[in-house]
């Protein structure tokens, strides 16, 4: 038995202290969350078409989320090994430039199918928080916040709590910039249809799926995956009239990255058409240049009408539009 | 079951190494506990502590309304189910004991839609009455009830599974006395079977407690709204949300607290166990009432708590799972697996043989709860600020978390289980001093003649069921990895996490199926398994 436990422990050890032979190349440092990098995501791809060029190899750390890996740099501090820090959003980039952490990019970024003018921050995706549906069982979905109220109780959505997920926290955002100091009101309207409020967008996806509810919070990309992935175009996004909340994921560099000219280089390769080509069928998400037909036409238009997200007035009361969304719930 | 009073005339064999180890291994416990969050605060230090918006009694009392509950339905249906279980014979009964052993390991997540899928809008159930009335049968499942129902499939198969063990290591001379008397069902079971329950049972409902208490995903997912709330989720939020590190710790504290209080009030009505063998029972049946009971008992026990888990197999069982077997990720992931769960397993075993021989070799009460409260206390630690203190205690020493990190899950998911293995392994262990303490003084055994000869045969089938709990909690636990992964360690819950965040809910059902396979494997085959090894050398 003893044998046996040794063993097992090396096992283990052995298993982790294999990646870290490759030497004579610098390493480039990336710290994102941990579907980035999984094998489906666009990570590996990324880390290939970088590494043909940079001479050099590209590291990712994983956190379970966006936020998770802001709050890990936090954490370390001074002494963290990440050179970049790639997956924060909307919602978290304003946290993160407050920390002082981040370093001008220098790039100059001409060309992105978004107004952008932020000097720590590169987009390198973005999508829209939206109510997904299956045609099939929803013919008429609601188009409005308010006539999903209206609707009978028995219409059920699955959204994300606002404090453990970036969707959930979407909604809230959402909910904010369509009806300001009307948000509770229209909060405590939707509660009779909340069938349950998941932890992550998995779960709440998984529930709406398994066909537990009629609609899900989720990405106007979603439907996409299926279309793509899956051969199946059943599934579409609420065409809500408020219009919709943007989530722009966004990488930086650190300022005490060690790779400082290997970090700026990754970022201007991640809005490249070579690098942008990869994010639509491994993140779900618009690509930031147009990429012609490269995108498939699954991903239709984004939605013209873009309820802005102010960085100031988000970082002041973010917390307490969450607070009044909970206890409108309660 | 930590604070009994003993007999008074109670001789004990004289053990101070067992005493030293069992004090040993507790004083470490409690020092990570404690070190975990002076790490935290240590962090914190100058940051100013915000106005903390948890309004922290009313999460406190929401808590203890749903854990209490869960507590005690669970030990009902478990109790019952045990009874139904020790009585019956039937072929398939080690299946369907492996079964109901696997639920709690089985990762929440799993069994809630397991759950939805039997009973839910979507789920069998409802179908089926559809189609034959034509009218839904839809069972309210979002909300306390939903939860409580989750957490008792959980919760109640778990107690079935250990209270089963010690009906079935009830010594054959018990049985035979009390079958020649002509004991009923009702007097069978208060004059012989409840003095070997009650034992186990406080134990078993500090534990059932704490699970329900520090219960994070289940309660999201079937809780319906930020009505149904537990302090594990304003401390989740705490951490990540608002990096207000002083709150989190200030949350865990009054969590632990509590947690302690109950652990601490279970122990003062635990006595010692009356007896233990473990020998093949004579066929014993019960008369024909209390037989139709014990069947109906299985048969509502089977339908409520194997359905689910079958509708997860059913589910992940298809075409799909060539797909996820043929990838190198996922055999990679199952060995890494396989490794910390087989490492934590054997981790587990010896700590909990530690803190067991160590307390039953004391008389002294407040010494007992002293060398057992600690492992128990662990459990209450909330797992995000587990994750969070460990993280930077390796920072701190100067290790790289990647490195450090296979180490620290395997350390942290072998104290997660050891609760559950104290509950198995503390009682038995417990009888054997009391009942034979003065055989082996006056036989003069050393300690470890008395480990191997007297103990180590008696205690072999509950060892089985310790490796096989500890093994499947490691498999199905995502534990302390979430700050300390790279994409090189993987595990098969992650793996299944990440297929769910990546719309692949196919391949995640293939994964969760195929670890419900493997947990339930290990239920059936490992306590035979070390049974056989304990019968080979007694």
């Amino acid at each position: 038995m003893r044998t046996f436990a040794r063993f097992a422990l090396a096992a283990v050890i052995c298993a982790t202290a294999l990646p870290v032979l490759a030497e004579d190349k610098p390493t480039l440092n990336i710290y994102t969350y941990d579907s980035f990098a999984a094998e489906w995501g666009p990570g590996p791809a990324l880390k290939a078409g970088f590494e043909k060029t940079c001479g050099c190899t590209v590291q990712f750390t994983t956190s379970e989320d966006a936020i998770s890996t802001l709050r890990k740099v936090q954490l370390e501090g001074a002494s963290t090994k990440a050179d970049l820090v790639v997956g924060l959003d909307t919602a978290t980039s304003g946290e993160a430039r407050a920390t002082g952490l981040f370093a001008p990019h220098g790039l100059t970024l001409e060309g992105l199918s978004l107004p952008w003018s932020d000097a720590e921050f590169v987009p390198f995706d973005y999508g829209y928080f939206a109510f997904v549906y299956n045609k099939e069982k929803t013919p008429n979905p609601p188009t409005s916040f308010e006539e999903l109220i209206a609707l009978p109780a028995s219409f059920k959505i699955v959204i994300e709590d606002p404090r453990s997920s970036t969707p959930g926290l979407g909604n809230v955002l959402w909910v904010e910039a369509a009806y300001g100091d009307r948000a509770p009101e229209i909060w405590k309207g939707l509660k009779p249809h909340i069938l349950t409020m998941t932890r992550g967008w998995s779960e709440a996806y998984g529930l709406f799926l398994d066909g537990q509810a009629d609609m899900v919070l989720s990405y106007t990309t979603s439907p996409a995956y299926h279309a793509v992935a899956e051969n199946d175009d059943k599934y579409a996004y609420a065409p809500f009239t408020e219009g919709f909340v943007p989530q722009v994921e966004v990488a930086g560099l650190l300022k005490t990255a060690k790779q400082v000219e290997l970090g700026k280089a990754f970022l201007a390769y991640l809005v490249t058409p070579e690098a942008q080509k990869v994010i639509p069928t491994t993140n779900w998400m618009y690509p930031v240049i147009d990429i012609g037909d490269a995108l498939p036409a699954a991903f239709g238009k984004p939605p013209e009408k873009v309820l802005p997200i102010d960085e100031a007035e988000l970082a002041a009361n973010g917390r307490a539009w969450v607070d009044a969304a909970l206890a409108a719930l309660q | 079951m930590l604070l009994s009073p003993r007999s008074s005339n109670l001789v004990l064999p004289h053990r101070p190494l067992r005493l030293l180890a069992g004090a040993a291994i507790a004083a470490a416990i409690a020092a990570l506990v404690a070190l975990v969050l002076l790490a935290i605060l240590a962090t914190a230090a100058g940051e100013p502590s915000r106005q903390s918006r948890v309004d922290v009694w009313h999460l406190v009392v929401m808590t203890s309304i749903q854990a209490g509950l869960t507590t005690i339905l669970s030990l009902l249906v478990g109790t019952a189910l045990a009874w139904a279980l020790n009585r019956l014979r039937f072929p398939g009964r080690d299946l369907v004991v492996g079964l109901f052993a696997s639920a709690i390991v089985t990762p929440g997540l799993i069994v809630a839609f397991g759950l939805l899928a039997v009973w839910g809008r979507a789920g069998w159930i409802n179908q089926a009455a559809l189609a034959l009335t034509g009218h839904p049968f839809e069972v309210p499942l979002f909300g306390l009830a939903g939860i409580l129902a989750a957490h008792v499939i959980l919760d109640a198969s778990f107690a079935a599974r250990i209270l089963l063990a010690r009906l079935d290591s009830i010594p054959e001379k018990r049985l035979k006395t009390g079958q020649s008397l002509g004991l009923g069902a009702w007097q069978r079971f208060t004059v012989i079977d409840w003095p070997m329950l009650r034992t186990t049972l406080p134990g078993l409902a500090a534990i059932i407690f704490l699970l329900a208490f520090t219960s994070f995903p289940i309660v999201l997912l079937l809780g319906g709204g930020p009505a149904n709330q537990t302090l594990e989720v304003a401390i989740y939020a705490a951490v990540r949300l608002d990096f207000d590190l002083n709150g989190a710790v200030t949350l865990a504290l009054v969590q632990i607290g509590i947690c302690s209080a109950v652990i601490l009030a279970a122990s003062a009505f635990a006595p010692i166990s009356a007896s233990t063998g473990g020998s093949t029972p004579p066929r014993w049946r019960d008369g024909a009432v209390a037989r139709i009971a014990q069947w109906v008992v299985l048969a509502f026990g089977i339908v409520g708590f194997a359905l689910p888990l079958l509708a997860i197999l059913i589910d992940g069982i298809g075409p799909g799972i060539l797909d996820v077997a043929s990838r190198e990720s996922f055999w990679k992931a199952l060995g890494t697996s396989l490794a910390l769960g087989s490492g934590s397993a054997i981790l587990t075993l010896l700590l909990a043989l530690g803190i067991g021989m160590g307390r039953a070799a004391s008389g002294r009460p407040l010494l007992r709860i002293g060398i057992g409260a600690p492992a128990y206390a662990y459990l209450a630690v909330p797992a995000v600020v587990l994750s969070l203190g460990a993280f930077l205690l390796v920072r701190n020493a100067g290790l790289l978390p990647e490195t450090a990190g296979p180490v620290v899950v395997l350390l942290a998911n072998g104290l997660l289980s050891l609760p559950f293995a104290l509950a198995t392994l503390a009682p038995p262990l417990d009888a054997i001093a009391e009942r034979r303490g003065r055989l082996i003084r006056s036989l003069g055994l050393g300690g470890w003649r008395q480990f191997m000869a007297v103990e180590w045969p008696l205690i072999g089938r509950e060892a089985g069921v310790v490796l096989a709990l500890s093994f499947c909690f490691s498999l199905g636990d995502l534990g302390v990895i979430a700050l300390f992964g790279t994409e090189d360690f993987t595990t098969l819950p992650l793996l299944m996490y990440r297929a769910l965040g990546a719309y692949r809910s196919n391949d995640a059902a293939a994964i969760a199926a195929l670890m419900l396979v493997i947990t339930i494997a290990a239920f059936v085959l490992l306590p035979k398994l070390v049974g056989k090894l304990t019968d080979a050398r007694s």
